[in-house]
């Protein structure tokens, strides 16, 4: 009965949620590709875009209620603000918290809790510079609206924005690493580092540019969720473990497996806490992670970085 | 105040808890320097007769310092306008005021409550004021049958351990429930409702008896609980939970969604169900009676939620008006929490203390108060045979025009 009532109002809302738990599931994948690291810093990188977008919309915006083109722009400003400061923050993280390791060697443990660490230092700074209570995103365009139905759901504005940015965002990554001289020195590093390395490829520059990707997107995300739920120092961690979970769900390392993992991720969320109880949200979701684990331990995708695209 | 809390203020949860702890440091602070209870007495008497002294028991340093300023300073003027016949006409006797810092914790209280009992001219006291520092008085006060009516103290323990002379003029924290109950099945006739908690301890033993008494008034009570999320700092949950949440709730059309909890889950719920287009009545609890609600919910979205609290703004009040400014003039600052409940509590005592005119004793006052009747500025003032405040003493907020407004006592409210 719930599956066939808002059957596509939750479709709807499994979908929005499902796109931005793919782009900053991309994060996680992106660098485990090429580092076999679990990045779980990467959740500071999407609150810090969440915050780069408030400070630039609230600024722009300042007082006046944007309309049509406008919106627009303002949207693309956010989205891309958010984008550049998340890469600058991965950036950063990857020259302090792991190149020096990589440097010396360390084994793989001191890499995660180097992460680790990264990560409280990262939010705990932001809780004290920007205080403890969630902060709103002064809204580019009306964000309770509707922009069409759906078979009687009713799909509001905000879904179709961050289905959209999601979307151009991903086709952009899947070229970009299909195609371009930096996307096949990612594939060539996931695949066999020292044999890169051998070949003539830049690995200390690659594995930066594949933090800068993931934390390009990772910003972005971090923007488009502020806009709806607000920007607050503790926003990464639970959409964090999530995207993560939805990587793995996918299939470490591989960037389709991680759009398809989040997709699914969100909608078996949605599903499952109509259909039974929203505290059982997690325990379905984790429910499902571990029964396809069992069944396809390399996640449903399954393939590695450099297999794929 | 709040036994959730374990601090006072009930609009600030967060500060409360800090205030808490700040008072467990300032508590082992002050056990290391020894006992340090003084008793200051400021007397007004310009009438005749013999005179009786009513205390005052509260935090008067520490972190928790103002809140007991707030009352103080309220006792204080209440006895100065009953010795200047102000309140009462002119009375047989002359009040005396006298304090007593018990810092709001449970080590200093009982120190504080024996200079009082040890006093013999302190007839009744007004307090203690935190939960805590009462728990661990009143079984001195009780021995000495000493009448105690705390403004403020609201663990819903106190009123089970059969001490006879304990009295609270607020309402406990198992009030709030069948009052939301209460006031959205009986006053807004509301027969379907969606009740949400978020998990924590304080929510969900709320939302039982919310259920229950909703139920047992005629209404169709789904249930659910969504764990508060840790965006809010409030558990584990995820932001996102309430997009599905609120396409259920939209889906099932109550007539009233109720949520237990705080604030900061209450507005992101409050926009989903909103943004799903659900138009129906949404209510919640003291924890989001904050105008940080209004703030991240958005003013379109939370305009016409109702919150209820065990505190009354006495500045909304016409009623309190002169209380207001007689306040503030001589305590130097503006009224408080509580301040209002701790003016009321001192003038059911005097009030009790006239009719028993030349007969006042520490005993005859206890016996007395148990069938008090005293029309206070906060409410009429009654007591149940536990102590306990009769009615029920729960105030219901709404948002207008952006920002709460006290629409009164939901005794009143149903009543009318």
């Amino acid at each position: 009965m719930c599956i066939i009532h808002p059957f596509w109002s939750l479709l709807v809302s499994g979908l929005s949620d499902g796109f931005l738990y793919a782009l900053i599931a991309l994060g996680y994948t992106l660098v485990y590709g090429v580092l076999q690291l679990i990045n779980f810093a990467h959740s500071e990188v999407f609150m810090s875009g969440g915050f780069a977008g408030y400070f630039i919309l609230n600024r722009t915006i300042g007082s006046h209620t944007p309309h049509g083109l406008d919106s627009v722009l303002m949207v693309v400003l956010g989205t891309v603000g958010g984008a550049v400061f998340g890469g600058l923050v991965a950036f950063g993280l990857e020259r302090a918290a792991y190149r020096p390791l990589r440097r010396r060697n360390a084994p793989r443990i001191a890499f995660l809790i180097s992460a680790i660490g990264a990560s409280y230092f990262l939010y705990n700074l932001a809780g004290k510079e920007f205080g403890r209570d969630a902060v709103s995103i002064k809204a580019p365009f009306n964000l309770d609206g509707n922009a069409f139905r759906l078979f009687g759901a009713q799909v509001q504005t905000y879904q179709v924005v961050v289905a959209v940015a999601a979307i151009v965002m991903l086709v952009g990554l899947d070229r970009m690493v299909a195609v371009t001289r930096l996307g096949k020195g990612i594939r060539a590093v996931a695949q066999d580092a020292d044999t890169a390395s051998l070949m003539g490829v830049n690995i200390d520059r690659v594995i930066s540019q594949t933090f800068v990707i993931g934390g390009l997107l990772g910003g972005a995300a971090g923007f488009l969720f502020g806009l709806n739920y607000g920007v607050v120092y503790t926003m990464g961690f639970t959409p964090g473990l999530k995207a993560f979970t939805a990587a793995v769900l996918g299939g470490i390392g591989n960037i389709r497996g991680a759009v398809v993992g989040g997709l699914v991720l969100g909608l078996v969320e949605n599903f499952g806490s109509a259909c039974i109880q929203t505290s059982w949200r997690d325990v379905i979701a984790f429910g499902i992670l571990v029964a396809v684990l069992i069944i396809r331990p390399t996640g449903l995708l399954g393939e590695r970085l450099g297999r794929s695209a | 105040m709040h036994s959730r809390l374990g601090g006072f203020a009930p609009r600030a949860p967060r500060s409360a808890i800090k205030a808490a702890a700040v008072l467990g440091v300032a508590a082992i602070a002050l056990a290391a320097c020894g006992s340090s209870s003084k008793s200051t007495s400021s007397t007004t008497s310009s009438s005749s007769g013999p005179s009786y002294t009513i205390a005052y028991e509260g935090p008067l340093s520490g972190g928790n310092a103002q809140l007991g300023l707030n009352m103080k300073y309220a006792v204080q003027l209440a006895i100065q306008q009953a010795n200047a016949g102000k309140t009462f006409g002119k009375l047989p006797f002359t009040l005396k005021f006298t304090t007593q810092d018990d810092q709001g914790s449970a080590t200093q209280s009982p120190t504080a409550a024996q200079a009082l009992i040890n006093d013999s001219s302190v007839v009744a006291v007004v307090g203690p004021a935190f939960s805590g520092a009462t728990k661990a008085a009143e079984p001195f006060f009780h021995e000495a049958n000493l009448a105690t009516v705390s403004p403020s103290a609201t663990d819903p323990g106190l009123a089970t351990q059969g001490w006879t002379n304990f009295f609270r003029v607020v309402a406990d924290d198992n009030a709030q429930g069948p009052a939301d109950a209460d006031y959205i099945v009986k006053k807004l006739g509301d027969k379907t409702v969606y009740s949400v908690d978020d998990a924590s301890a304080y929510a969900s033993g709320l939302v039982a008896t919310f259920d229950t008494a909703a139920q047992s008034a005629g209404a169709t009570v789904t249930h659910e609980t969504a764990p508060g999320t840790t965006q809010c700092q409030a558990g584990t949950g995820n932001v996102q939970q309430y997009g599905a949440l609120a396409q259920k709730i939209k889906a099932a059309n109550p007539s009233a969604v109720f949520y237990a909890g705080y604030y900061c889950d209450f507005a992101l719920l409050a926009k989903a169900v909103r943004g799903a287009g659900y138009s129906g009545q949404l209510a919640s609890d003291d924890g989001s009676l904050d105008p940080h609600y209004i703030v991240q919910a958005g003013a379109s979205v939370a305009e016409g939620t109702i919150a209820s609290c065990a505190c009354g703004d006495i500045t909304q009040v016409p009623a309190g008006a002169s209380f207001v400014s007689a306040f503030k003039k001589l305590a130097g600052f503006a009224v408080g929490t509580y301040s209002a409940e701790s003016y009321d509590a001192t003038n059911t005592i005097i009030d009790v203390m006239k009719g028993l005119g030349k007969n006042i004793t520490r005993a005859a006052i206890v016996t007395a108060l148990h069938s008090v009747n005293y029309q206070g500025i906060t409410k009429d003032v009654q007591f149940q045979s536990n102590g306990n405040i009769s009615g029920t003493a729960v105030y219901i907020y709404q948002v207008k025009n952006g920002s709460f407004v006290q629409l009164g006592l939901v005794s009143q409210l149903v009543g009318s």
